[in-house]
Order: C-alpha cells, then structure tokens, then sequence
C-alpha cells in the first residue's frame, strides 16, 4: 500500500471519528423506518416532560425563596432584624401588628416618619400621610367589596393608593401601611423607632413558633437577640422555614421525577434489539465497539436535546398552573417561577450528557460482537434478605410509638425522617423480591398459558418488570401518608382546638403575665403587657353586644396579684410559665361578672349566688388555651363587688358569637378599631383552624397533583416497557397466534405483565403508607388516624385505571405485530 | 367418492398437481387453483395441490416462489382471493377467522424455521404450551409432553429455556410442540433451514419416525432437496404455480 493511500485511509478512519459519526448516528436515528422514528419521537416526549418537570421544580423551589425574601421587611423593627444606622436617617416610627378577616391573616404596620430621609417600605414611593393608608391589591379588593364596619373601618383614614407587587409574597397578601402622626405612634405599646427597613429574612428561629396546639410541658423558645432594642414580636406571616418547604418540593419533585425518568429508561428500550443487530451487522464490516458505542449515543443525546427543547416549552406552559398551586398555603407571583442562568445551563448542558453516558452503559449489557448479539439469559434472581430494610423501617415507627418519640424538635425530625426514609429506601430494595415472589406464586399454581407466561416473565427478570413502576412506590406512600396526615390534622372541623361554644368565641387578649411572658408565635407580641384603660370597655361592651348574633360579651377586669391555685382543674400542673414538668404554679388571674359569665358559657361558670368570679387573666393565651373543657367549670367566687369592677382595668374582652363570618368580622372590627391594644389579634378557635387547613390544602393540591401525574407516567412507563417486550418476542407471538393461540390470551399475557407489577406496588405502596402514617398520627399527632376522603380514593383508583388503560392501549401493538407476514422466514 | 376423487366429488384430473400413486387414493386436504397477491405482488396464481391421508409431501421451490404463502393457504393462515382449500370434506377458505383458528389449534401442528418457543418458559412447557392453550390442565398436559423428551432425543433439558438449546435441540423442542396434540396435519416450513446437515438430518428421520407413528399427514415446505428427499412425494412450486411432480421416495 503507498503512504498516500494509507494516509488516505487513516483520513477517512478519523472522519468517522468525528462529523462522520455524528452524521451516521442522526441518519440511523431517522431513517431506521417508522420503529425508530417512533422511539424517536417516544423519546423526545419522556425527555421533554422529565425536563419540564425538572425544571418546574427548581423554579419553584427558587419560587419559594422568592416567596420567602419578599416577608423580610416584615420583620423590621423587631429583635431579629439588624438596627439601621445610627445617624444621617430621620427615623420612621414603625408598629406591626396583624389582623385576621375571614381566617386570612392581615399583616399590619402603623407608620409614621419623622424627616424626608425616613425609610420607605418596599412596594411604596413614599411613606403615607396620617388619615391614609396603601393596601395590597388583594386587601383593597376586599376593602372595596365588604361592608364597612366589617372590615375598612379598622383602619383610621382612606385608602391612598396600592402597594406594589414586588413588596409582596403572594397575589393574595393581605398587607396594609397606615399613616400616623409620630404622636400618636410614640405612646403606643408595640411601636419602635427604625432606620432601616428589613433586607433580609431571619435564620432558623430555634423551636416551635406555630399556632398549633403546643403539648403541655413544652415551651417555645426565642433565638438569640439580635437587635435587643427591637420588639419581641413575631410577624403574622413570616414565611415558611427554607429547610422544611425545600424538603418537600425536594420529596415531591423526586415523586414525580423518578417515574419520568424510569419512563425515559424504558424508552430508550423499544425496539433495542434491532439497534443492537444493526450495531452487531456494523461491526461484522468493521465498526470498532466504539464507533458503536459512539452511534448509540449520538442517538441517545439527539433525542435528548430535542427532549430539552421541548422541556423548556413544556416549563414555560406550566408556570402559570403552577404558579397557582397554594403549596406553601399561597400560591406565587408567575415571575417569581424563575430559573437562573445555571439552573439552565445545568440542565441543557447535563441532560444531554447524562442520555449519552446512560446509552453507553446500557451497551455494556450486552455483547455486540460481529457475529450477533448476546445476552444473558436469566439474571440472578433478588434474594430474600431485601426485604429487612423496610421491616427495620416499620419497626423502628413501632418502636416510637411504643416508647413514645424523643422529647426535642431535633431528635423527632430524626426519629421520623429515619423511619421514614428506611420504609422508602426498603421498598425500592424490596420491590423486586417482592415482584419475582408474586410472579413465582402464580407461575406455580396458574393453568392458564396466558399467566404462565406473563408470570414467568416478570420472575425471570423481577427487577426490570419492579422498576417499571418503583416510581409509584414514592409517589403513592409519600401521598398517602401525606394525604392522611392532612386529613387526620384537620378533618375540615373547627372545633378540633376546642368545643364549638368555644370555636366562636372572639378573644381580645389585651394583658400579659409573668407567667407567659415569653410566649411567641406569629403576630404575637411577647412579653409582658399592662391591663387596659378601665372606663372605654362599658360603652365598648354595649356596641359589642349590640352587633347582630353577638350573643354576650366577658369582660376580664384585672385585680394585680389575684391568683387562682394551681390545683385548680389542674390549670396550673404543666401550664405554660412552668419552669419544671410535674409543678404546680398558681395562675394569674383577674375578676369577671357573673351576669357577663353567663352570656358566654363556653367560658365556665359562676358559683351559686357568686356575683363576680376569678378566671384566668391570660385567656386563651394561658392555661385556657385549647382546653375542650373550659365550659365545664365553676370559677372561685372573687371578692369584688359588681360596682367595683368599673374601676379596674381590662385584661381580655370575650365575645361569645354564632359564628356567622359577618358577625364575627363586626366584633373584631370594633375591637381593632377600640383603644385596647392586644398582645395577639382578636379571634377564634375557627381562625386558628381556618389559618391550618389554608396550608394543608396546598399540601393536599401537591399530593394530588403527585398521584395523578405519577400514576399516568408509571402507565406510559409499563406501556413502554410492553412495547419493547412485545417486539423482543414478535416471532415467538405471531408463530403462537399463528398456530391457533387466541388473540385474547395474548392479550391476557400483555395485560398481566402491566397489571400485576402495577397493581402490587400499588397495594404495597399504599399499605405501608397507611400503616406506617396511623403510626405517625398517633404518635406525632396524638390522635386516632383519620382516613382520607373520597377524592383520595377516587384519585387514585383513578389514576391506576388510567394506567391500566395505558396500558391497554398496547393491544393493537401486539394485533399489528402478530399479522401472518412475520411467519415469512427472514 | 372415488380414489380419485375428494368428499366433494371433484376429479383428480382437474388438478394441477397430479399426485398419483401414494398419494392418489382420496386428497385429505387440498387446494385448487389458489390465487393470492401481496399488494400488487402475485404470491399464487392458481396453484393446485392434493395431499392424501398420512402422506408427507414435499413442497419446494426457489426463494420468494410462493411455497410458503401456499402452505399458509392450506393451514388457514391465509385466505386466498380465489381458489379452494379443502381439509377432510370441509371447505377451509370460507370458515370465520375464529374457526380456522380453532382447527390450526386442535387438528393442525406446526414447524418453523426458527423462534418458535416462547423464550420465558422451559422446554417441557413450550412443549405443552398447545395441550395448555386447549384448555387441559397442567399436570395432564407436562406429563404429556415429558413423553415426547426421550422420543426427540431431548433426556435432561426440560427445564431448559430456549437461549440454552442448540439450534438442533430447540428445533426438536419445536417439532414436539407440533406433535403434542396429535395432530391430523403437521405443516413444516423450512424446519431445517437453521440447521448444519448433521442437526437437519437427525430432526427429519425423527420428524418422519414421530409421523408415520401417529400416521399425520406433512405438508413439508423446503428448497433442501436432501430434506425432500424424506417425503413420500415432492412437489415444485414455481412462480405461484405448482409444478413438476417427481417421483422421489425418501
């Protein structure tokens, strides 16, 4: 051979290398007939929804911290908040409060500036005149649409003009900025002078600041200060913490994308056989392994990258709907749906990279060699030993339960995470031990040539027939301990803090004792707070009870050093402001009028022949708090006289109502507009649940969204994975139904292969889910499991039909492929 | 009827195939003047064939001459546009699609060149995959086809899959399966094809020992003249149309 034609040669070896190969790879993936165009085009759609959803979740959880840092300038003028600077700013006067309308939080903040150079809050250009007041565009609709006295006549002065949306976290913040003189800020409780607005939000705050019913013996605590002359005040809405919400979009996107991305892998399965014989005939005539291997990822990453195309389309369709889901119990701002600039590059560069990597591991499968293709005829089945993770996993949940759970924030999360994470983890390593059992059970006793095969199927190769639907295995134990949760947390009844009398009664707490003094949580002003004026209640107490449906009002009169004995109804074992579990504190307590007591009693009673009685000063904020029996007892006659309780000051005014939203929202209205500041905003049990279940409906929109989605991927998954089944076996099929095999029994074998994988898991999946959150309810939640209601069932079930039909749809496959033809020899 | 006519009273000399001598006395099964095309490709045009019962007849021809489409008329695989395929008195072309289905299942047999067996079951099970999809029961049915493993030469690998046979053993595999049921006609397209001469060879004498014993009847496709050689009577099949008759004896 001359050295130019050797140079010749080795020049066209390196075009191949290179451009050639490229070329090669694309016109095989295109002109392989309608087989490749269709696993093409199958693809690209797996690929395009993983990326969509991928990508659906990293914008939302970015969505989240958008969320989250739009609630920093709440926090302006509290402890956590850094001071602004000490000189060169005229100071603003600044007092949060929060209100609730409807068991919707309001976020209020009284404002005052002393110069031109005072602060601004975001969202506004400039600070508001005294007598005005700017309100977000959800609080004005409301202001413009609800009577009066209901709800605007809170607020001194009109409406001067909208807050802007970048101020706000949500479409549906309720925020307001009231205008006030410095005057009349700077002699009111709860009012701080700043210099600075609030940038950013504060970290962890170190224990339970929720609403939620707190167990007896256990105290809130504060972080460390970090501005000791801020306000020890809690924002109403502060957020969620960043760990927690990223934790469950993590849980939930997992739940979605791992069914996608076993859909992709099963994908790239159809029609793999005529790949490998195509790449086999290639290298009969010379293609090296990895010329080969260079094909199928060219391949692979073209269909890939159309994928991402057609998943960045499938994100931008999506962000609206998403937008929408209140899974933070408020939906988002479209544009906060955002991705950064690496968010994209990662996952248009990655996604592409992965295909091709994944196309040449799954070539190291089998064994091109020019002669054909090998494999291996039956792996090794799964052993027994797979399933003691998930039993570890139940056991351990058992064990808490039994043993009742650890006493910190931090030993429960592990206790329950490990638990938690153990029956998953378990049943991904189970499942195809559980899969070949079931397959071996029916191979064993079946008759039916249709199930032997099937059966015999799915126990040769458990652990492709389980990964067809392991995705569901996630997605269906996360939803149904999710769901159950949920429904066992709130069961959509308000009296779940209390009895129905007590569910209506509004309470304005306007004193806090000693005893509570570090109590927090949102719009709680901790700390210790002085009765109220004594004359302004008489005149107050008659409009209250003038309102239509107010059915009486109780006012608490404040007697300084009063105490009723801790062993009173056992009020003051355990009590909030004990400092040791097991002792006994005295409570504080203030006077009330017999007559006023029984127009309210969901309150208790007075003694025979009492004329005024003791009951606790602190209200609901005290040992009265989620207490069902408060209406039972009979309070200690007090030694005041009627006529000596217009002369004491107020601790707390409570207004029995009928629950009606409009009466409800009458009192409070009167109570907010009144002289008493309150150390929390005036409401009702049924507040308190309402504020609950608004975020454990988003939870429950999540988990919904999870089952329908994952169930309808698992189906086109086993779809897939039927489709490449079924041309794997197109001989052997087609000669069967040749000679004389019904149609329908192949039919039976294809819908037992999807069927009974699906339907195990399914079983399994959701089994375990009840089992091990029943265990989670009583344990953490302290009450009976409360099964789910029928959306849950009709979601799922319906969500497995759907599959089921998916599945179906392979049929005409197998009626196409079973034609007479395929009986021409090749 | 007479020898040299079938139950419906046509006369032997209307054929096309003149199949006298063994196979003269009464056509068990039969075409006449088939006709059949594949788009605008002529598969057959009006081949005729009779077979007697209990003959094993030889159909060859070269590639893409239609032998394997005429064997597929007379199994009922195929329903030719024209023409008539009779099987024992019975006119195959006109039954439904269930009932040409029903008799391939429980009065016909089948080999093929390759890839018969269904890859997931034993060997003992791809043999009783027939007498099972018939509606015995399984024990009946397995001890049924273990009869036929020390028959085909076949001792020890029941419970072998498909991928752990030679092509020789799956081939035998195969030709169990096809005799199973006992049926009244075994259609045998290129049963050897895949095979070396030495495989080929031992799968034909055990084909025709298995055959003459339970006295079926073989339609036999083929373009081995070695393995038409095993046949009472070889036909040709030349562009759709069936041809010379030779004489050959196995």
């Amino acid at each position: 051979m001359s050295a130019a034609t050797a140079i010749e040669r080795d020049a066209s070896r390196s075009g191949m290398n290179g451009s050639g190969t490229v070329g090669l790879g694309l016109r095989l993936a295109v002109n392989g007939g309608r087989e490749a165009v269709t696993r093409l085009v199958i693809l690209v759609v797996a690929v395009g929804l993983g990326v969509g959803l991928l990508l659906t979740a990293v914008a939302a959880t970015n969505a989240v911290t958008s969320w989250n840092n739009r609630h920093a300038w709440f926090w302006t003028g509290t402890q956590w908040a850094a001071p602004g600077p000490a000189t060169g700013v005229a100071p603003l006067w600044w007092h949060p409060t929060s209100d609730i309308y409807d068991g919707q939080t309001i976020s209020r903040f009284d404002v005052a500036a002393t110069g031109a150079s005072s602060p601004v809050p975001p969202g506004l250009s400039h600070d508001p005149a005294p007598g005005t007041y700017y309100a977000s565009p959800a609080l004005a609709a409301l202001l413009r649409s609800v009577p009066a006295d209901q709800l605007a006549d809170r607020y001194p002065g009109h409406l001067a003009g909208i807050i802007g949306d970048a101020a706000l976290p949500s479409p549906n913040s309720l925020v307001i900025v009231v205008g006030r003189t410095p005057a009349q800020l700077a002699t009111a409780v709860g009012s701080v002078k700043v210099t600075a607005v609030a940038t950013t939000v504060p970290g962890n705050l170190g224990g339970s600041v929720t609403i939620s019913p707190a167990r007896k013996g256990h105290r809130p605590q504060f972080a460390p200060n970090f501005n000791p002359n801020g306000l020890k005040y809690m924002p109403a809405d502060t957020g969620a913490p960043a760990s927690g919400t990223d934790l469950i979009l993590s849980v939930v996107a997992l739940a979605i994308l791992l069914p996608v991305l076993i859909f992709i892998g099963t994908a790239t399965r159809l029609s793999a056989a005529r790949r490998e014989e195509r790449f086999a005939a290639m290298r009969l005539i010379g293609a090296t392994r990895t010329q080969v291997s260079a094909l199928a990822a060219v391949e692979s990453t073209a269909a890939a990258l159309l994928g991402v195309a057609a998943g960045f389309a499938i994100f931008f369709g999506l962000r609206i709907p998403v937008a929408g889901i209140p899974f933070v119990g408020q939906p988002f701002f479209s544009g906060q749906l955002t991705l950064s600039l690496f968010d994209v590059i990662v996952v248009a560069v990655g996604v592409p990279v992965a295909a091709a990597v994944a196309a040449r591991l799954a070539l190291r499968r089998v064994n091109i060699s020019p002669l054909g293709v090998t494999r291996r005829v039956t792996p090794k089945p799964p052993g027994a030993w797979r399933v003691v993770p998930v039993l570890l996993g139940l056991a351990e949940l058992g064990f808490w339960e039994a043993h009742g759970h650890p006493a910190s924030i931090q030993g429960q999360i592990q206790a329950f995470v490990t638990s938690f994470a153990l029956i998953i983890i378990g049943l991904f390593i189970a499942g195809p031990w559980l899969t070949m059992a079931a397959a071996r059970l029916m191979a064993r006793w079946t008759s039916r040539p249709g199930t032997l095969i099937a059966a015999r199927r799915i126990g040769d190769d458990p652990r492709a027939a389980f990964r067809s639907v392991s995705g569901l295995v996630v997605a269906l134990l996360v939803t149904t301990v999710a769901t159950i949760a949920i429904t066992t947390q709130d069961a959509k009844d308000p009296t779940r803090f209390g009895n129905i009398a007590e569910s209506h009664v509004l309470t304005a707490q306007i004193s806090a004792s000693n005893a509570i003094a570090r109590n927090s949580g949102p719009g709680v002003r901790s700390g210790t707070a002085n009765p109220g004026p004594a004359a302004p209640v008489a005149p107050l107490a008659a409009q209250l009870s003038a309102v239509p449906g107010v059915q009486g009002v109780l006012v608490v009169r404040a007697v300084p050093g009063l105490t009723i004995p801790g062993r009173f109804e056992n009020l003051g074992v355990n009590a909030f402001g004990v400092v040791a579990v097991g002792s006994v504190t005295p409570i504080p307590a203030g006077v009330v009028s017999c007559a006023q007591l029984a127009t309210v009693p969901a309150l208790g009673r007075c003694p025979a022949g009492a004329a005024t009685a003791e009951f606790p000063a602190d209200g609901f904020n005290g040992p009265l708090g989620f207490n069902p029996n408060v209406d039972t007892y009979t309070w200690p006659a007090a030694n005041v006289s009627v006529a000596g309780l217009d002369a004491l000051g107020v601790d707390g005014i409570n207004v029995a109502t009928n629950g009606a939203p409009a009466t409800v929202e009458r009192a409070r209205t009167l109570l907010k507009a009144s002289v008493y500041p309150t150390v929390s905003p005036p409401s009702t049990y049924a507040d308190i649940a309402a504020q609950d279940d608004s975020q454990n409906s988003g939870y429950q929109q999540l988990a919904n969204v999870v089952i329908l989605v994952s169930l309808a991927i698992a189906g086109c998954t086993l779809a897939a994975g039927i489709a490449a089944g079924l041309a794997e076996r197109k001989r052997p099929f087609s000669l069967l139904r040749l000679t004389g095999a019904r149609l329908s029994t192949l039919r039976g074998v294809v819908a037992l292969e999807g069927a009974v994988p699906l339907l195990t898991v399914a079983v399994v999946a959701i089994g375990t889910g009840f089992g091990a959150a029943a265990m989670y309810a009583t344990e953490a939640q302290n009450r009976p499991m409360v099964a789910p209601g029928l959306a849950y069932y009709l979601l799922t079930v319906g969500g497995i039909i759907v599959s089921l039909a998916i599945i179906a749809a392979t049929f005409p496959i197998l009626t196409r492929i079973t034609g007479p033809e395929v009986a021409r020899n090749d | 009827m007479t020898p040299d006519h079938d139950a419906a009273g046509h006369s032997a000399a209307n054929l096309s195939v003149t199949g006298h001598g063994h196979g003269a006395s009464g056509k068990f099964i039969k075409a006449v003047d088939l006709s059949l095309s594949f788009g605008s490709t002529p598969a057959l045009r009006g081949a005729s064939l009779g077979v007697a019962k209990g003959e094993i007849v030889a159909v060859m021809g070269p590639s893409g001459s239609g032998k394997s489409t005429l064997l597929h008329c007379l199994a009922g695989i195929l329903v030719p546009s024209s023409g008539e395929v009779h099987f024992n008195g019975m006119r195959l072309d006109r039954l439904s699609d269930d009932k040409r289905s029903a008799l391939r299942r429980d009065r016909f047999g089948f080999v093929f060149q390759s890839g018969q067996l269904v890859p997931e079951l034993t060997a003992e099970e791809n043999v009783a995959l027939p007498l099972l999809l018939s509606g015995m029961r399984r024990g009946p049915a397995m001890a049924a086809a273990r009869t036929w493993f020390p028959t085909l030469e076949l001792d020890g690998l029941e419970s072998r899959r498909s991928g752990e046979l030679s092509g020789g053993q799956a081939q035998r595999v195969a030709l169990a399966r096809g005799l199973v049921a006992e049926p009244e006609v075994l259609f045998a397209d290129e049963p050897t094809g895949a095979l070396d001469s030495m495989s080929g060879e031992l799968v034909m004498n055990l084909l025709v020992s298995a055959v003459r014993e339970q006295g079926t009847t073989v339609v036999l496709v083929t373009h081995d003249a070695r393995v038409a050689a095993y046949a009472d009577r070889e036909v040709v099949v030349r562009d759709g149309t069936v041809g010379t008759l030779t004489g050959a004896k196995p």
